[in-house]
């Protein structure tokens, strides 16, 4: 059972988590594509994919044969506590009103706009700022994306559950992204962001206390009352911050 | 170089800053009292009081702020 609780923990925390990243890189390579040439966009893209590939390769065999297990148990628990606590500090700031809410939407329009005020590319030539924007992007949220899969992925479960996870949400995303070319207007951002943020703090608490022996009552189910422990302590936080906003900053 | 640091840090000092403390505390803990079943049995607890206080302080100025 307990076993179960967190192969299924981490195959959705890396999916929830893996999807919002590609939906934001998706977003600015759409936004890129569209208002400059696609087959540049795509290039910069790409060419973003295959540096994270050689960085997975050449770093992660390398990382994972010389540390013990215990010690990186504490690397990673402390890398996951910080972005998951990151991520559910935005996500209480959303969710209470002190801060705009999460939109792919918005941030393709405002990567459209951008891009409209460049000038055009020259044909026949390569559109270096299209390719340097959607690279960029693809660039920053691949490498949170191989950090919260790698993270996870030295979990109880392994590699299967964090990949498995990652392999349908970029599948999914890419998928939708390639049908309706601009992002979903209604996805509840935010509000899935602020899951993710429960999921990896509660993760990170978890293999940082494993790395330093801590034997946590109930083994791998340990996950689901530290997740619930995040999600009361974050619902406080929403409404203590939301008693004191009335209105969302631009 | 920004975007890099607004990726690992964050947006804020306070919750780096507040993870550190958690690791730094966890560790002191853990030299002193690593082979005892205090630290066994209470020392994930203590560490996730740690790491909400963190949030907590992190979100401070915001539920400072007036309407």
């Amino acid at each position: 059972m307990a076993g179960v609780t967190a192969f299924l923990l981490t195959l959705i925390g890396a999916a929830l988590a893996v999807g919002l990243e590609v939906l934001e890189a998706m977003a600015i390579v759409l936004a890129v594509g569209s208002t400059r040439r696609p087959r540049d966009a795509v290039i910069g893209a790409a060419g973003a994919v295959a540096l994270l590939a050689l960085a997975v390769v050449v770093v992660g065999p390398l990382v994972l044969a010389r540390l013990p297990l215990a010690p990186l148990q504490v690397v990673i628990g402390t890398a996951l506590l910080l972005f998951g606590l990151e991520w559910l500090r935005k996500g209480v700031l959303r969710l209470a009103g002190a801060r705009a809410p999460s939109s792919s939407l918005q941030e393709y329009l405002e990567e459209r706009e951008a891009m409209e005020a460049l000038p055009p590319p020259e044909p026949g030539q390569p559109d270096w700022p299209a390719r340097i924007v959607a690279g960029k992007g693809v660039l920053l949220e691949g490498l949170e994306v191989v950090l919260i899969v790698a993270a996870l992925g030295a979990g109880p479960e392994g590699l299967a559950p964090a990949i498995t996870g990652a392999a349908v949400a970029v599948v999914f995303v890419t998928g939708l992204g390639f049908a309706l070319h601009r992002p979903l207007a209604r996805l509840p951002e935010s509000h899935l962001k602020y899951a993710v943020g429960v999921v990896l703090s509660s993760f990170g608490v978890f293999f940082l206390g494993e790395g330093l022996g801590v034997e946590w009552p109930g083994h791998d189910a340990a996950l689901l009352y530290l997740a619930a422990a995040f999600a009361l302590a974050a619902q406080a936080q929403v409404a203590a911050v939301a008693s004191r906003h009335t209105e969302v900053p631009a | 170089m920004r975007a890099l640091r607004k990726l690992v840090l964050g947006e804020t000092w306070t919750l780096p800053l507040g993870v550190f403390l958690t690791l730094d505390t966890a560790l002191v803990f853990d030299a002193l009292a690593g082979d005892t079943p205090f630290w066994r049995h209470a020392g994930g607890f203590l560490v996730l009081a740690c790491g909400l206080a963190a949030l907590a302080v992190s979100l401070a100025p915001a539920r400072r702020r007036r309407r």
